[in-house]
């Protein structure tokens, strides 16, 4: 799959910039810079306008990301149901810290409601989600990924 | 429970949300025709406006006049273009149920959404759905196909003059994008920052054509509506906000649901008959109503009506309830709704983008237990500045809660 490919299943029109930007930074991991000048090119806008767009949403990535990445939710229903004992658990195993991007290989992100609020807390490994999650139970499924 | 009135949930667990046939064999589509042969976009909207349907996002708007608003807007522009959006954009922490709406009978959903759009004279329609939300979006796509099979969407609808296009819209991940404004611009292909209103998008919306953008709990209600009129919707329910309201109540709760119940209801009932009570072992300290940016609940206040209300203490907002018990660490819960405007922020307004990252820093503070007295005068400040300045509502979300609890679980004071 090439950017030129991805780009021909949308007509130019400014409606369809969010669905490409989502589209290329799904399949690529990221949205890097030439892949963004081709889509301005596409889309007869400025690269600042791409860029524009694409950084202000959570599920497009304007930089690479590491190979693990690990997203606990924190809404209130969730840290109602002990979220919080969930993300310490995971930075005492793996030693990171919530938000930090000082490690290439590994993120531990704090994200906002994903709509599962009936069956929390959720943990999102790689894009793969994990409901009811307990804090014993944590370094069993990181263990499948490390 | 007995003499149920069900409006919206009325098909859930009694037919297959992924066949058509199954929805029409169950009544679906009834009002779509009804509209189509028997009645006018005028007479539609007339019996809307009479029902007193509220908008359901949580502004409590009234969706008759709003429709309306569009309806009667001359086709100025070039090519008379006017659009409806259905906005799926649920990002609401405790608020899925759009989500259920969708997962259980989407069919009523679009039926709805066919008939708003037919009334305010729209050829094109938008359903903007939350980007994490992609199983929903492929039921609804499903949908879209079948009733496009059937002749319900498209050109020549029923053989009528009317015609149709609906676009599955997927949205990517701002919860700032269910202000109606930002999710315009998002679908633009902007940054989805709310714009100054007015113009009001009825006049100036989506490409600077007439736009209606309706939450799809609303839109849920319209076929109930057009079937069995205006008057009928009008006395379920209270005076002030008729029809009824899917709650989603979670928590220290027996049974954690979404329930379809009359708007009207005490927060009581709701707690005790529809989630089961409390949990074993669990004293109820507070509620929180309306998901993150909603207002707290005292024990003393539970017997407080459930109503769109103007004048209301306490506004519904999406309808989310969190019951929270004794045992909660409140710190926690302070993190979690600050951390999550500061993320959510979109940054376009000073008092917002500041004061949500500072109200975070001190939340944070405070869970470490290291408040100083700088911080005690600054909270003060930054909160009267989130609720009074700030560009769009979500800043005076951020504060709504924090001030609660400050206020009413008096969490400062073991600090003095």
């Amino acid at each position: 799959m090439t950017t030129e490919k991805i780009l021909l299943n949308f007509d130019p029109k400014m409606k369809n910039l969010l669905p490409a930007l989502k589209k290329i930074s799904a399949c690529f991991g990221y949205v890097d810079e030439n892949a963004a000048q081709k889509v301005a090119d596409y889309f007869f806008v400025p690269l600042s306008k791409v860029f524009e767009t694409a950084s202000f949403y959570d599920l497009i990535k304007t930089k690479k990301q590491p190979s693990l990445i690990i997203q606990v939710c924190s809404g209130a229903n969730c840290a109602v149901e002990s979220a919080y004992k969930i993300i310490r658990e995971i930075e005492n195993h793996l030693h990171i810290k919530a938000g930090d991007e000082f490690n290439p290989n590994v993120k531990l992100e704090i994200i906002s409601c994903l709509g599962q609020c009936g069956s929390g807390p959720v943990m999102i490994v790689n894009g793969n989600v994990f409901t009811r999650v307990m804090a014993s139970n944590v370094v069993g499924i990181l263990q499948g990924y490390l | 429970m007995k003499n149920e009135i069900k409006i919206i949930t009325k098909n859930w667990g009694q037919i297959n949300p992924r066949r058509i046939e199954e929805y029409i064999s169950a009544g679906g589509y009834v009002a779509l025709k009804k509209f189509i042969e028997k009645m006018t976009p005028q007479s539609a909207v007339e019996e809307i406006k009479i029902s007193g349907l509220c908008g359901r996002g949580g502004a409590g708007f009234s969706t008759g006049v709003k429709l309306e608003s569009v309806q009667k807007e001359p086709a100025s522009s070039a090519d008379g273009e006017k659009y409806f959006i259905c906005n799926l954009d649920e990002s609401e922490p405790g608020t899925y149920k759009d989500r259920s709406i969708v997962d259980n009978d989407p069919h009523l959903l679009l039926e709805g959404i066919i008939i708003s759009s037919l009334i305010i004279g729209a050829k094109k329609t938008f359903i903007y759905i939350n980007g994490n939300y992609r199983k929903q979006a492929e039921i609804l796509g499903q949908a879209v196909e079948q009733a496009r099979e059937k002749k319900f969407i498209g050109e020549k609808i029923l053989n009528s003059k009317y015609n149709l296009d609906i676009e599955i819209f997927s949205g990517a991940g701002a919860y700032i994008c269910g202000e109606e404004t930002a999710l315009i611009n998002s679908i633009e292909g902007n940054r989805g920052e709310p714009k100054m209103r007015p113009p009001f998008p009825t006049q100036c919306g989506l490409f600077g054509r007439p736009t209606a953008v309706n939450n799809a709990e609303t839109i849920a209600n319209i076929p109930w509506i057009i079937l069995n009129g205006g008057k009928a919707y009008a006395k379920i329910g209270s005076k002030k906000s008729p029809g009824t309201k899917l709650f989603i109540i979670n928590g220290a709760v027996k049974n954690p649901c979404v329930a379809e119940v009359p708007l009207g209801v005490k927060l009581e009932d709701l707690i005790e008959k529809y989630a089961g009570g409390m949990q074993e072992g669990k004293e109820f300290w507070f509620a929180q109503v309306g998901g993150s940016s909603g207002r707290l609940v005292l024990q003393k206040d539970l017997k407080m009506k459930m109503e769109y209300d103007r004048d209301g203490k306490i506004p519904l907002g999406s309808g989310a309830i969190l019951v929270v018990d004794k045992t909660m660490d409140i710190h926690e819960l302070l993190l979690s709704w600050a951390s999550f405007f500061r993320r959510e922020s979109c940054g376009k307004c000073a008092p917002c983008r500041e004061g949500t990252f500072r109200l975070y820093e001190i939340a944070q503070r405070l869970k470490d237990g290291e408040i100083s007295e700088r911080d005690k005068t600054a909270l003060e400040d930054i909160l009267w500045t989130l609720r009074n300045t700030s560009f769009c509502p979500l800043g005076k979300f951020a504060a709504t809660a924090f001030s609660d609890a400050i206020e009413k679980l008096k969490l400062l004071q073991k600090y003095e």
